[in-house]
């Protein structure tokens, strides 16, 4: 059978050629379907002179290809029908696979619309009762008569007495005096209607009293109001909204802040109004708000030079000889170095250790500091995994095993907790991590594992109290029970408790804190972006933020806070104490004052403790910082950089001396700003009226 | 006198030759485009491969289109799925790109269907059957995906361009799909059921044949079959109805009979081959000995062994024979920090003439073009 259909296209392939000046006719050229519909495509090839033939075989594809046909666009392959399954325009591309061709392509691109079935009615959802002076929310979807529910569609949105209920150019409905209305919302030429009835504000006097009238930058501030009614009853089941304006102490300066449902928080020093409103009725009082003036000094104590390569991760421990020690991990040819950190002015290399790969990208060390594990990358027998090496005496590392199980494609992060390991797969698919008994470290042990849903990833673990903190890029954070008891979960049989997932779909580390100052339970996310892409010969940009997600109530997750360096993006960081230490890249080290309840912009706000670039002359990339990550370890800051290896750092007690440098006016200068004799006169002069 | 000189000169018009090859080094995401001419490889071009920022993707597998305008790349690793970008051989910049499956690998483009044909090896986890993957190189499309063996590898489409032929490394398995009608064919099982005991141990560590009562036996925990031939490429013929299979476990050669599709003849090799081409004028079959870091060159008429080349360093990967069945271009991975090399084999005096230095672990590996100088 192969040589005849050999001989056959030899046969037809020295016939002229005439597919230049052919041309693919089908049925689906300008085919208009509705969802659901199934289709006999018909095509056929035509010649430059106009006659036709039938191709020998033709192959119809969506040209969405096959990762993302699932939904929209079909060919079944047993009737060979095409079957429309989403709404949308269609390229369906027909090639035309024929010896007559003469190696030629043929092929032609066709536009199949599938359009939704009609509307056949229209759902809106609206309180049936509002009050005057307030926005009525409004939602409505539209109903098709295959039952698909759409939200896509503008809707056409009247009132029949606009004198009782508006309706302004965006949709927004708001009720004006009482009486009622009816609100009319056409969909497709479909329509739905929903009476409403206005009611006169019960509210008639309202007073807005805060948690304090003079805070710092960052400081948060509980709003609260008392609405009281006719003869003076207070009136508890409804609440306000509130809004602020201000005005900055430095006069080249916005006052900036936010409100977020009863609370608020200034960036900037300045003096702020702060507003409650219900209906037409407003209430508002004045808040002082001076610089958190937390900047400290910051000095590098010594270093421990690795400029022939790149430094990945680094971890900072008490050996068993309380010695202190650090460990570190390279790029390019599977080292990892050891180093000598118990006077941090004169750090020492103790030790290396070689293996087949060419990343080391993660290192950690249990809590003994008897055990550490390092990450394999690029393995030449592509048998990656993991390597469990002795450092009972840090100056005389030895390699005790390695796993491979389940891991060959590579590992990138690992974390050590209660004699296990926990190791990501990080390019499976499904992506997940495998946690390997290593109570005989010469002989680990799988027991368990955890798989994310097929086409989801997993970059970095983090685990404490027995639970595991999963970054999973796109798919956010998972936290996970690996033996916390929380969800019945055990290294061997972990369990997924939450999953919070964030709009910059970069989730690259996590970090849970337990807040001293306020006894919240944060889990802070931190992104990591190459907005440019990675070089790793030359200088690189990045972007990205830190995200303060309060998990206090764990199903119900709430981002509140971000701290977001202008300009640099975030990598790995630390917390202890209220305090973040931060490697942001090619920001450096950043340490931040994270005390009190945080909500909003932190770098905005003052909380940056203080700064130090990382970088060095002689580095792998001379002058470039890279800060990869940080440790808050026995008073000191070590950290690790791309281009320089590692380094302690010390905060010291002084205050930066800014003497040089241009000073911001505070509470002092307001005579001389705004020409007040006193603080009251001094609100006056700032009194405006409030935002709407 | 004159003469001579004129002969010089019409000879060195001639016989003067350069040629273009493709290299990926997977542990560096770059694409090194090298020219040989006068005997001496030299790069022309390092190519940055990849985009996503903070991983090695691992290019691994790369072929240049049939008429010889784009080369095409896999990229093994992604989130979590492996990418085919295209690049223009004018430029060397990328003209669009599709995703694949799990650890896209080797690949070639069928000149009669126009179709691109990807194995996606999936060396994640545990053993199970993965798939072929068929791009439409023109729209960049993956149009579907062909479900073959464990660990799929080594695509090679049949000189009339109508099968496309794999084997699975874990499963021990040849595939044969027919490329119009984008399924698969036929399967032959590889295992030697008459092997007796040599010793041999699969590099997982599997029990010797004699400590195994049965084929059955050969199946691991997960159920999956682990084969003992471990067979990491296949190349058919370009004359003959006959394919070549690398059992990279057995450390043998087996030829396929591609009419009786059954096994034909077997004959051992080194340890660990790997790759495996056979030149255009159908006479020689090169191979890669990939745990000797040898490349072996044997007649087809004969099976003899030619000559066995020690390669500049460890680890011997890809083979890409220039168009005139001279020289053989075998890329060499190194260990660890060491660079990738591209040696240069004579096929006419099998020997080594020229290497070149290129990004590490050096894999994937195309002939491009052949021009006169």
């Amino acid at each position: 059978m192969r040589y005849i259909i050999t001989i056959l296209f030899f046969i037809f392939s020295i016939q002229i050629n005439f597919s230049q000046n052919q041309t693919i006719e089908s049925n689906l050229n300008g085919l208009v379907l509705e969802v659901g519909d199934t289709f006999m495509p018909e095509s056929f090839v035509k010649n430059f002179d106009g006659t036709t033939r039938n191709c020998e075989t033709i192959i119809y594809y969506n040209k969405k290809g096959v990762f993302n046909v699932g939904g929209s666009i079909v060919q079944d392959p047993s009737t060979g029908k095409i079957v429309a399954n989403e709404p949308g325009k269609h390229e369906v591309v027909a090639v035309c696979v024929d010896s007559r061709n003469n190696g030629d392509r043929l092929s032609q691109t066709f536009i199949v619309t599938v359009n939704y079935t009609k509307t056949k009615s229209v759902k809106i959802e609206v309180s049936d009762e509002a009050f005057a002076g307030s926005y009525v929310p409004l939602t409505y979807k539209s109903v098709t008569a295959n039952g698909n529910e759409r939200n896509d569609l503008i809707a056409n949105i009247n009132s029949s007495n606009t004198d009782i209920v508006s309706v302004d150019s965006n949709g927004l409905v708001k009720a004006l005096k009482k009486g009622e209305a009816t609100l009319t919302v056409e969909v497709d030429g479909v329509k739905a209607t929903k009476k409403i009835k206005v009611k006169d504000s019960p509210v008639i006097s309202l007073n807005i009293s805060v948690s304090s009238n003079s805070v710092r930058t960052g400081d948060v501030v509980t709003l609260s109001s008392k609405m009281l009614g006719n003869k003076g009853k207070e009136i508890n089941n409804l609440n306000p909204t509130y809004s602020f304006h201000g005005v900055s102490f430095d006069g080249s300066s916005s006052a900036s802040g936010l409100v977020k449902e009863n609370k608020f928080v200034a960036d900037v020093s300045g003096l702020y109004t702060v507003n409650a409103h219900f209906g037409n009725v407003t209430s508002s009082t004045k808040i002082k708000v001076t610089d958190r003036d937390i900047k400290r000094d910051i000095v590098q104590l010594g270093t421990g030079d690795v400029f022939d390569k790149h430094t990945s991760d680094a971890w900072f421990f008490e050996g068993v000889d309380g010695k202190d020690y650090g460990v570190s991990g390279t790029f390019f040819d599977g080292k990892a170095y050891f180093w000598d950190v118990t006077d941090p002015t004169n750090i020492t290399k103790v030790d290396s250790i070689k293996v087949d790969a060419r990343i080391v990208n993660d290192v950690k060390v249990s809590k003994d500091s008897k055990i550490c594990v390092i990450t394999k990358e690029g393995a030449s027998n592509r048998k990656n995994g993991f390597v469990i090496l002795d450092i009972s005496n840090p100056s005389d590392v030895k390699v005790l095993s390695e796993y491979t199980d389940g891991l060959t494609g590579g590992v990138h992060n690992v974390f050590i907790d209660n004699n296990h390991v926990y190791a990501l797969n990080a390019f499976g698919n499904p992506a997940k991590f495998e946690v390997v008994n290593i109570e005989d470290p010469k002989n680990p042990k799988g027991v368990g594992k955890f798989e994310l849903e097929l086409g989801s990833a997993i970059h970095d673990i983090w685990i404490e109290d027995g639970i595991a903190y999963t970054s999973n890029w796109k798919d956010g954070l998972y936290i996970i029970d690996v033996g916390n008891g929380l969800a019945g979960g055990s290294p061997s049989n972990p369990v997924a408790v939450a999953n919070y997932k964030y709009k910059t779909g970069a989730n690259h580390a996590a970090f849970p804190f337990k807040s001293k100052s306020t006894g919240k339970f944060y889990v802070v996310l931190g992104d990591e972006i190459f907005p440019e892409g990675v070089d790793f010969f030359a200088a690189n940009e990045t972007t990205g933020f830190l995200h303060f997600v309060d998990f206090t109530d764990l199903k119900n997750p709430k981002e509140v806070a971000r701290y977001e360096l202008p300009g640099y993006g975030s990598h790995n960081f630390w917390i202890e104490d209220d305090v973040v230490y931060a490697g942001m890249y090619n920001g450096g080290v950043r340490v931040i004052d994270v005390s009190g309840e945080l909500l909003g912009d932190l770098y905005k706000q003052g909380r940056e403790i203080a700064a130090f670039k990382t970088g060095s002359p002689n580095g792998f990339i001379p002058n470039n910082t890279m800060t990869w990550g940080s440790q808050y370890f026995k008073g000191h800051i070590f950290y690790s950089d791309f281009n320089a290896g590692i380094g302690a750092l010390k905060l010291l007690d002084t205050k930066p001396d800014n003497s040089n440098t241009m000073q911001f006016t505070t509470d002092k200068s307001f005579d001389s700003l705004f020409g007040a004799k006193n603080l009251l006169e001094f609100f006056e002069i700032l009194a405006s009226p409030p935002i709407d | 006198m004159v003469r001579f000189i004129l002969f010089f000169l019409v000879s060195n018009f001639v016989f003067s030759q350069s040629y273009f090859v493709y290299v990926a080094s997977e542990s560096d995401d770059t694409v090194s485009l090298l020219k040989f001419e006068n005997n001496e490889i030299n790069e022309v071009e390092r190519i940055t491969v990849g985009t996503y920022p903070t991983e090695i993707e691992g290019p691994h597998g790369i072929t240049v289109d049939p008429n010889g305008k784009f080369w095409y790349l896999s990229l093994a690793h992604g989130n979590p799925f492996g990418k085919l970008v295209k690049y223009s051989t004018e430029s060397n910049e990328v003209v669009d790109e599709t995703t694949l499956g799990l650890f896209p690998a080797s690949m070639q483009v069928s000149t009669t269907t126009g179709f691109l044909y990807c194995v996606n090896f999936n060396l994640h986890g545990s053993m199970k059957p993965s798939t072929v993957s068929v791009v439409d190189p023109v729209t960049m499309t993956e149009i579907t995906t062909i479900t073959t063996g464990s660990m799929p590898h080594g695509s090679r489409i049949s000189p009339d361009g109508l099968f496309q032929y794999s084997v699975a490394m874990m499963s021990g398995e040849l595939f044969e799909i027919d490329a119009l009608g984008l399924e698969v064919n036929r399967t032959l099982d590889l295992e030697n059921k008459m092997m007796k005991n040599d010793g041999m141990k699969s590099m997982d560590g599997m029990k010797s044949m004699d400590e195994m009562k049965s084929m059955d036996e050969m199946k691991s925990m997960d159920g999956m079959k682990h084969s003992m031939v471990k067979p990491t490429w296949v190349i058919p013929h370009p004359k003959q109805n006959l394919a070549y299979v690398a059992g990279n476990g057995s450390d043998e050669v087996i030829e396929v009979d591609l009419d009786a599709w059954k096994v034909s003849d077997r004959f051992k090799t080194g340890k660990g081959p790997y790759n495996l081409e056979i030149s255009p004028d159908g006479k020689l079959l090169i191979g890669t000995i990939k745990s000797e870091g040898k490349t072996a060159i044997w007649n087809l008429d004969d099976k003899k062994l030619l000559g066995e080349i020690k390669n500049t360093t460890s680890v011997s990967h890809g083979i890409a024979i220039s168009s005139d069945s001279k020289y053989a271009f075998i890329s060499v991975e190194g260990i660890g920090g060491e660079p990738g090399i591209v040696d240069v084999i004579s096929l006419e005096n099998y020997q080594l003439i020229s290497s070149i230095e290129v990004g590490k672990q050096a894999g994937g590996i195309a002939f491009w073009k052949q021009d006169n100088l």
